[in-house]
């Protein structure tokens, strides 16, 4: 591996920036094509129910109208990320058994393809549909032990998924000891509110293959996907990336990809040349996309008086929604995570996804980690205070280290530096070790009769990069230019960059290993007919895999170029090492590969009269192995510890029998400037990952995961009561303030 | 009730006419007659800020405004606060401070910012955090706009002198 040169953890410009300000950037629905057409939803908007029958008559007729498109239109008509159980268009007419079943509010009926906008919107109006609706099932506890209503008739049970975790003798480790905290936790949806709702436009290319533009997040899945569903070869359909407006995992499975592509391939077929457009409105994209997994958590740890941690059961259920989409291995994710950063001797896990009437629930930042840190981080902080410990100190005495076996019975990857962050962390907020141990420090500010101060220690890890066997690889392609110095250079890269700048990341690499100026360095991207397999922007995978996978091609391409080859082109597909899927008996696995390391302290105040939270100052440590571009890994930092704020205190998803009470960005509401941390201390270590790109770890994700917990143990601090249910929203707070009296 | 109704608009220093129908809304109207698209959409009714422009000298909302409303008035927009080769002090500070990720919103914000800063050159950071409160962005965590309208401020001002 070359030598750090020059660009590797400098804070350079996003090279996409100035587009962006000038207003010259284009995202998926700033773009127009000649003669386009425009497409839109029916959306079924209930939550249950068969389609009879659907009328087009009508709609068709209308001048102007040029298709409309019904479930017997789809070649294939299912899809999914994970397993294909959702029709891509719900009602009779075809092979899809069930697919004229409607399983939520969200699920799409038919396709109305017309000259303009205006005219699509009155088509729709023209459509009949005969329901005969369902009863709902809303509650995945309750689906969870129904047999007699099924979401998916073809199954035999609502639970589509279930893990087990069996390590050493959970009753001997309850009996080993001192204490034992029993607690009961639900985690809330949670929306992504990315500011680009979904758009796109599709087209036949000049290589007759069914083009896609649009904001996603894994090219290549898209495409198979598209493919699948229109039953054509994969290299038939050509997916593009334009500038994506955020997506924090709300574009990982598919929204209009695969209805623009059957429009503009149905419109070929039909002899008519034309590009379909369509941009969603906010309330399409909230009813239309999946959202974070709500959890259903009983649990029981114990710990002896000396602050070891000597048993943890942990029974989740979370609601799958509709369809699966990427619920197993975000269950997965939360299996794992939910015993915390700590190396317990004695573990039992049961996890159950399970299948409900609810918006599919599915990728968004931290993928389960968020759900299983604040179980895990709730229960170490009971336990802190059940045997009069400090919290730092009882992490101290329990946290992985370098060799400890996971609760799945596997070692850690090398590189484990909890240790280090947790330090670190602590001594920042002013913790001292003293021989006694750490102990937190005395809260300066005077609480009064309203106002109560608190403060609140959370720690965690997150994965980086696909888990339990899930294959997992990144491919580049580099083109060195030049005569007898390499002059410029070209990388191929699907990686997307969904705003998080992994672009940039890719160009400081480029000109890091090769020794060029950023401006020689030309980066085509995101697109499946000229860029290779990347895997998904997600993860907190893409500055590791993707670096890696440039570092492996420039040296590559630099050993043609030393052989005279010009230009020098080479590619490359980086492969971590392997992982392996949960044990069906005893969940024994190599679950990831690598992981990063982060740390909060959140200093709050209270307002015991309007039950009002008010952050004073969080701080927050990550070890991110390498920061590649210190100002980009802070802005991911800041970024995600508001979104994390959104989750504990203010976002309030409202669903019942099925339906939402929130589908507008005024019911919804997300932090503005007004709600935010007055101070948020973002503290970066770089102790390198072993096989991370010159050092490099994933970090996009993991300082969403301490966040939640962190604050409910600051509120706990100030009031003295334990929420185990959250968004704390002042109502929430004041009542249980009331309660407590 | 269609009938389209005759309307001149001047654009970022450009005069334009067109015919439109009465509940055109002005960000469609900008964004598809006129293919002006830094304008964004975000939420379509007030929410998020995105589609904020300039209209004579005053921050709206282009979602909320209807484009027979812009009869006879002037808006601004991102589009024509600066180029690729002479951007806007703004627009550089927002570059150099990193006060855009996705940048979906960042036409919203240096909206709302410019007549901000015209009628409040010298800001204290809590008059820039109350300027921007009515803007979403799900990416940055604000705390770097902050940072890039208080270094334009002192920039522009300094032009000024
Ligand atoms: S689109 Fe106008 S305020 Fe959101
Ligand atoms: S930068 Fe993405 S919403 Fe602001």
């Amino acid at each position: 591996m070359s030598k750090i040169k020059h660009m590797i953890g400098k804070s350079i410009e996003k090279p996409d920036a100035r587009d962006k300000v000038t207003g010259q950037a284009l995202y998926p629905g700033d773009i127009n094509l000649p003669g386009q057409a425009y497409m839109k939803v029916l959306f079924a908007e209930r939550p249950h129910a068969i389609i009879q029958d659907i009328d087009i008559s009508k709609a068709v007729k209308l001048p102007g109208v040029i298709a409309v498109l019904t479930a017997k239109d789809v070649p294939v008509n299912e899809y999914g990320l994970i397993m294909n159980d959702q029709p891509v268009l719900c009602g009779p007419g075809s092979k899809k058994p069930f697919a004229e079943r409607v399983r939520f509010i969200g699920d799409q009926v038919a396709l109305i393809i017309a000259e303009s906008e205006s005219l699509t919107e009155q088509a729709k109006k023209m459509i009949n549909v005969e329901y005969q609706d369902l009863p709902v099932i809303s509650d995945a506890r309750e689906a969870k032990n129904d047999h007699g209503k099924l979401v998916h008739p073809d199954r035999e049970s609502n639970v589509f998924c279930h893990y087990q975790i069996r390590k050493g003798d959970l009753e001997k480790g309850l009996h080993e000891a001192d204490v034992i905290i029993e607690g009961e936790y639900i985690t809330p949806v949670q929306e992504h509110a990315f500011l680009q709702p979904e758009a796109g436009i599709a087209y036949i290319d000049e290589e007759d293959r069914v083009t896609i533009m649009v904001a996603g997040q894994w090219t290549h899945e898209d495409q198979e996907q598209i493919a699948h569903s229109l039953d054509l070869p994969p290299d038939k359909i050509r997916v593009i990336y334009p500038a994506i407006g955020g997506a924090f995992g709300g574009r990982e499975d598919m929204s209009v990809q695969i209805d623009l592509a059957l429009a503009a391939w149905h419109l070929m077929k039909m002899g008519i040349h034309k590009p379909v457009k369509t941009i969603w409105s906010r309330e399409e994209s909230i009813i239309g996309h999946h959202k974070r997994h709500p959890y259903f958590v009983k649990t029981r740890w114990g710990a002896t008086h000396e602050g070891k941690i000597t048993a943890a059961e942990v029974e989740l259920v979370t609601d799958g929604g509709a369809y699966a989409y990427t619920s197993t291995k975000v269950m997965g994710n939360a299996t794992l995570m939910c015993t915390g950063p700590y190396e317990i001797p004695n573990v039992k896990v049961d996890s159950y996804a399970v299948y409900t009437n609810n918006i599919p629930n599915g990728a968004f930042r931290g993928f389960g980690g968020p759900q299983g840190a604040f179980v895990a981080e709730c229960q170490v902080n009971k336990l802190a205070e059940a045997i009069n410990m400090d919290p730092v100190e009882i992490r101290m005495r329990n946290l992985l280290r370098e060799g400890s076996l996971l609760s799945v019975d596997t070692p850690m990857p090398k590189g484990v530096t909890i240790d280090k962050v947790v330090h670190k962390c602590a001594e920042k907020a002013g913790w001292k070790n003293t021989d006694k141990g750490w102990q937190a420090p005395a809260i300066s500010k005077k609480n009064t009769d309203i106002i109560k101060h608190g403060i609140g220690f959370a720690c965690s890890y997150k994965n980086v990069g696909f888990s339990f066997g899930a294959p997992e690889s990144c491919t580049a392609k580099v083109e060195l230019h030049g005569k007898d110095t390499i002059e410029h250079a070209i990388l191929y890269h699907s990686g997307a960059d969904v705003g998080q700048g992994a672009h940039t990341i890719f160009i400081q690499f480029m000109a890091e290993l090769l020794n060029l100026p950023l401006e020689k360095i030309h980066l085509i991207a995101s697109d499946t007919a000229r860029t290779g397999q990347s895997g998904s922007a997600s993860a907190s995978r893409i500055t590791f895999m993707a670096g890696n996978s440039i570092v492996g091609a420039v040296n590559n391409a630099l050993k043609k170029w030393i052989n005279n080859e010009r230009p020098a082109i080479a590619e490359y597909e980086f492969r971590p090492p392997k992982t392996t899927p949960f044990d069906p008996q005893t969940g024994k696995c190599q679950p990831n590969f690598s992981y990063g390391y982060v740390a909060q302290v959140v200093d709050l105040e209270v307002d015991t009269q309007t039950g009002k939270i008010k952050l004073d100052k969080v701080i927050c440590v990550d070890d991110v192995g390498k920061a590649v571009n210190p100002l980009l890994v802070r802005g991911q930092i800041e970024g995600a510890t508001v979104q994390a704020q959104g989750y504990a205190l203010m976002e309030n998803f409202i669903q019942k029998e099925g339906r939402t009470y929130t589908p507008t960005l005024s019911t919804y509401l997300i932090p503005t400037i007004l709600d935010i941390p007055e101070q948020i201390n973002s503290i970066i270590l770089e102790e390198a990952d072993p096989i991370g790109p010159l050092g490099a770890r994933g970090m996009g994700e993991m300082p969403f995961l301490p966040f939640t917990p962190a604050v409910v143990a600051a509120v706990h601090a100030a009031t003295g009561i334990w929420f185990d249910e959250f968004p704390l929203t002042p109502e929430r707070v004041i009542s249980k303030l009331h309660e407590k009296g | 009730m269609n009938t389209p109704i005759n309307i001149k608009v001047k654009v970022n220093g450009k005069e334009y006419k067109r015919a439109v129908e009465p509940r055109l809304l002005l960000s469609d109207f900008l964004r598809h007659d006129l293919e002006l698209t830094g304008t964004h959409v975000g939420c379509e009714h007030g929410m998020c800020g995105a589609c904020t422009v300039i209209m004579d000298g005053v921050s709206v909302r282009s979602c909320l405004i209807f484009a027979v409303q812009a009869d006879g008035h002037e808006i601004e927009t991102a589009d024509g606060l600066g180029t690729e080769d002479a951007l806007h002090p703004l627009q550089q500070a927002f570059m150099e401070e990193h006060a855009l990720q996705c940048g979906f919103c960042t036409p919203g914000f240096l909206m709302t910012i410019i007549p901000f800063l015209r009628e409040n050159p010298n800001p204290t950071d809590e008059e820039i955090r109350t300027a921007i409160d009515g803007n979403l962005c799900r990416c940055t965590g604000y705390e770097n706009i902050v940072k890039a309208v208080k270094k334009a401020s002192v920039k522009m001002a300094g032009k000024a002198k």
